[in-house]
């Protein structure tokens, strides 16, 4: 089965041809984040305005990578939710018009859940249950992943996304944007008991988690600094930050694979890049002899083969829309 | 020659199929909700009801602004993915002339055609009636009222408004010494698709790639960091 999947929540366009969900032909990505790096963060409107101009571009150029036509498309999927409003409402509109005229379905994918199934492009092993800890510029939560399409979220962030905070660090610390990359870079040569930083926990659930304190000490020392005169150790923050939040999610993590008893634990999303999470989990998973699944740099960010992926399983479940299909900013896994 | 034609530059939402410059349909909903839950689903009803499939459709017309944001890009990515399914050509259409074409054809009328752009702008086009066709006196621009106003009173004729904001610029500038000014006929007066399929008999059709959205204006983002890079640097 040859799904067409369209992705557009945020900075990046992406089309996708994936078949029975874990074989990639092709995934056409275009990152804007050359067109948002001057303004500090990803502008909404400048993201919606140029996934209209690729859209078309990527869908053809997609087709002539893998060799196939139209006419081979068995069912078209898009990121329906969560997402910057006005990007989602392009690839949505463009994915149910597309889907409409070529007469396949249309499945609607939860654009975490499609993270989550990264996995399954990396590792054609794996299959549920497991654990997956998701995190990216805009979410991050620990799910119960007890099937392809039944999921339970654990535990969430009641604030800012991990991601999230190493992107404000990134701006305080004058290293541009988008912050995970300089920040991880710089914390290779740093020492990361250089700062001491919070690692909060947060009320009645264990599995909730905080980053917005974190954000403000890293603020706070940088002002601290501006102001006093005294020297800025970078790549001493840098490391430190990368210490914290990674504690933060592996600890968390490894408590709620124990509890629930589950042998296979995946990562997912753009802050699985970070190289300090991905060697913690390594020996985390190591020490308490648990399977880790990191899915490699390029099925980590936005794509459009995840959202493939998990179209697949939706599909098999019977998950369909129809034209009237509408794009939603939050929607729960 | 069978076309869809689709508004949704502001805050109703419409469709319109074509056969050979004629039209056949019009499905409009002005309830206030999202075009991207009506529109799709109005244009498969009516070819449904025209007994027409998609696939019967030779290209695909919309409004492509200025207009609303979120609406134009709405309309375009629904033209876009039909016509890169369909493998058919899209016909970008401006809003403010399709709403010139579907307004009154009397001979000789002068049509200024608005839509409220905020920030105490109209989005605006002037147009007359030639042979019964609407010809462009303007091209499209954003404009203060207060400009409007004079170069109205130039032509020393009275003008018909249309669109959504003509009613803005009738209740700002009727009372004004030597300017006559009617509002459009309600039916006539909001842009439609039914302006879009018009206007577009006598466009160029386009691979869908190449058809883009005319917001004439930019992000604030980019408008705030422009006025920013053009302020004197402090002392």
């Amino acid at each position: 089965m040859l799904i067409l999947s369209v992705e557009s929540s945020c900075d990046e366009t992406a089309v996708a041809l994936v078949e029975d969900g874990r074989r990639v032909l092709t995934d056409q990505i275009f990152s804007q984040v050359a067109l948002h790096k001057i303004y500090g963060g990803v502008v909404p409107e400048i993201a919606a305005r140029s996934h209209l101009e690729v859209i078309v571009q990527l869908a053809d150029r997609a087709l002539k990578e893998a060799g196939v036509s139209r006419r081979n498309i068995d069912a078209v999927a898009c990121t329906y939710a969560p997402g910057l409003i006005g990007a989602v409402l392009v690839g949505v509109n463009f994915a149910k018009s597309a889907a409409l005229a070529l007469d396949v379905p249309l499945i609607p994918v939860h654009h975490i859940r499609g993270h989550i199934a990264a996995n399954y492009i990396a590792y054609p092993e794996l299959e549920p249950p497991f654990l997956c800890l998701a995190i990216s510029g805009g979410n991050t939560m620990l799910v119960d992943v007890q099937g392809y399409t039944d999921m339970r979220v654990l535990g969430r962030t009641r604030d800012d996304a991990a991601g999230e905070c190493f992107d404000k660090s990134a701006r305080v610390m004058g290293l541009g944007y988008p912050g995970g990359k300089p920040i991880d870079d710089l914390s290779q040569t740093g020492d990361d008991h250089r700062y001491d930083l919070p690692r909060p926990y947060v009320g009645d659930n264990p599995f909730d988690m905080s980053f917005s304190g974190l954000k403000t000490s890293v603020v706070n020392i940088v002002h601290h600094c501006e102001q006093t005169g005294e020297p800025l150790d970078k790549p001493g923050l840098a490391a430190s930050l990368c210490r914290a939040v990674s504690e933060s999610l592996v600890d968390r993590t490894m408590e709620a694979a124990k509890m629930l008893g589950y042998q296979h634990i995946a990562v997912a999303g753009g802050v699985a890049a970070n190289s300090r999470i991905r060697r913690d989990f390594q020996t985390a998973c190591e020490e308490a002899g648990k399977a880790l699944y990191t899915p490699p740099m390029r099925l980590c960010g936005d794509n459009g083969a995840m959202i493939g992926a998990q179209g697949y399983y939706e599909y098999l479940a019977g998950t369909r829309a129809g034209s009237d299909l509408n794009a939603y900013a939050t929607m729960e896994l | 020659m069978l076309i869809l034609a689709l508004e949704s530059s502001a805050k109703a939402a419409s469709a319109a199929i074509f056969e050979d410059g004629g039209m056949l349909g019009l499905s409009v909903a002005n309830a206030g909700l999202t075009h991207s839950r009506t529109l799709l689903p109005m244009a498969e009803a009516l070819l449904k009801n025209l007994d027409k499939t998609l696939p019967d459709l030779d290209a695909v017309a919309v409004a492509q602004g200025p207009g609303s944001f979120t609406g134009l890009r709405i309309g375009l990515s629904e033209a876009k993915g039909l016509c890169w399914a369909l493998e058919i050509p899209a016909i970008g259409v401006s809003t403010l002339e399709a709403m010139a074409w579907g307004g009154p054809d009397r001979e000789g009328a002068m049509l200024c055609c608005a839509m409220d752009a905020r920030r105490s702008q109209v989005y605006n086009a002037l147009f007359t009636v030639e042979n019964g066709c609407p010809r462009r006196l303007t091209p499209d621009r954003a404009i203060a009222v207060e400009e409007l106003k004079n170069e109205l009173k130039a032509y020393h004729k009275p003008w018909i408004l249309l669109g959504d904001g003509a009613a803005l610029c009738y209740n700002i500038l009727s009372g004004e010494p030597d300017l006559a000014l009617h509002l459009a006929p309600e039916p006539l007066r909001i842009q439609s698709a039914r302006g879009v399929g018009l206007a577009a008999r006598d466009k160029a059709p386009v691979p869908p790639e190449e058809l883009l959205p005319v917001y004439l204006r930019l992000s604030q983002a980019e408008r705030e960091r422009q006025a920013k890079m053009k302020e004197p640097a402090k002392e």
